[in-house]
């Protein structure tokens, strides 16, 4: 009996024990974060069909593809064209929000509790800002008349590319908003600190990252090519 | 798992944090330098060096904040190679939209 215990032990694919020294919660939240790369590369992929199907930016064309430099100059609060400044705000919002997640995720490790609980909040901060300013950026535009049905600043195929991808991204950033309050109220009453262990703020963390991740890509094609 | 120290991990984060910050500056930077002083000339040698620098924010995004430099080989493989089914899928639907722009020129 004892023999086959041991070869059991050694053998790492026959159960048991992980192959790759990840536990099961935390595969499978990469897994799931392939298949929605998968979804969002789709969009972007989508993106860039449309985009080269319809005639580069050209002022003298109409319906030609916008520069961005002209649809997003808008600051709230602040009349005048300041083209980029307000979505390098957003962009520094989420990254800040990635370093106070991992700094959650450091104090999960130390099972330092206080910490977590500060740093996530700071994290969830830093989401509600986020999607709040993308909420100004939508009404702004849709105000200057960009819609999914027309696009004042030039081909159509661009606002309606626009509203479907950050949108999409929004509902992901909302999505972990939502869950991080959740593990945020788990480790205001100890749950995990029974338990042991800080590995759902972990697995949170990693979806976390992956909205950020998503963010470079959809920030690279909308505001910057 | 790393063998880092509390406090080493912590000034990783931080640097990966400035290294991100700085790309993202260092990109707008371009792009409004190029949109001010000359919006006539081509962008494509700007659009490359774009595409150069994500690339480079979503490696310090994966490695160090989804932890996956200190992972096991296995795993960062496991992980990396479905996307290489992406690359096709660029290369193609790219392509496709050109034709589609050709066709659109033809009828016209």
């Amino acid at each position: 009996m004892e023999t086959t215990v041991q070869t059991n032990a050694k053998e790492l694919w026959s159960g048991g024990d992980s192959p790759f020294k990840v536990s099961y919660g935390k595969i499978m939240m990469w897994y799931f974060l392939i298949s929605d790369t998968f979804s969002f590369a789709g969009l972007l992929i989508s993106y860039g069909a449309i985009r080269l199907s319809q005639p580069a930016h050209d002022p003298e064309i109409t319906g030609s593809w916008p520069d961005p430099n002209e649809v997003f100059a808008a600051v709230p609060f602040v009349h005048g064209h300041y083209p980029l400044v307000f979505v390098t705000f957003m962009t520094f919002t989420l990254i800040l929000s990635s370093v106070t997640m991992v700094r959650a995720v450091q104090e999960g490790h130390a099972m330092n509790r206080k910490g977590v609980l500060f740093w996530l909040s700071l994290t969830i901060v830093g989401g509600l800002l986020f999607v709040g300013s993308q909420a100004f950026e939508w009404s702004h535009l849709i105000h200057e008349g960009m819609t999914l049905k027309g696009n004042p600043f030039g081909a159509a195929a661009f606002g309606q590319l626009f509203f479907l991808i950050t949108g999409f991204h929004g509902f992901h950033v909302s999505v972990g908003v939502l869950l991080n309050s959740w593990a945020f109220l788990l480790t205001f009453f100890g749950v995990f600190h029974r338990r042991g262990h800080y590995e759902m703020i972990e697995k949170l963390g990693l979806y976390w990252h992956f909205v950020d991740l998503v963010w470079v890509f959809v920030f690279l094609p909308f505001y910057l090519l | 798992m790393s063998n880092l120290t509390h406090e080493e991990s912590i000034r990783r984060v931080w640097r990966v944090c400035y290294i991100l910050a700085f790309v993202t500056i260092f990109e707008i930077a371009a792009a409004l330098l190029h949109y001010y002083t000359m919006p006539e000339s081509p962008k494509w040698w700007l659009n490359i060096l774009f595409v150069v620098l994500s690339a480079a924010k979503a490696y310090y995004i994966m490695s160090e904040f989804m932890h996956l430099k200190y992972e096991l080989k296995a795993m960062t493989l496991t992980i990396l190679t479905p996307f290489l089914f992406l690359v096709w899928g660029i290369i193609a639907f790219l392509w496709e939209g050109g034709y589609w722009l050709s066709l659109r020129q033809l009828w016209q």
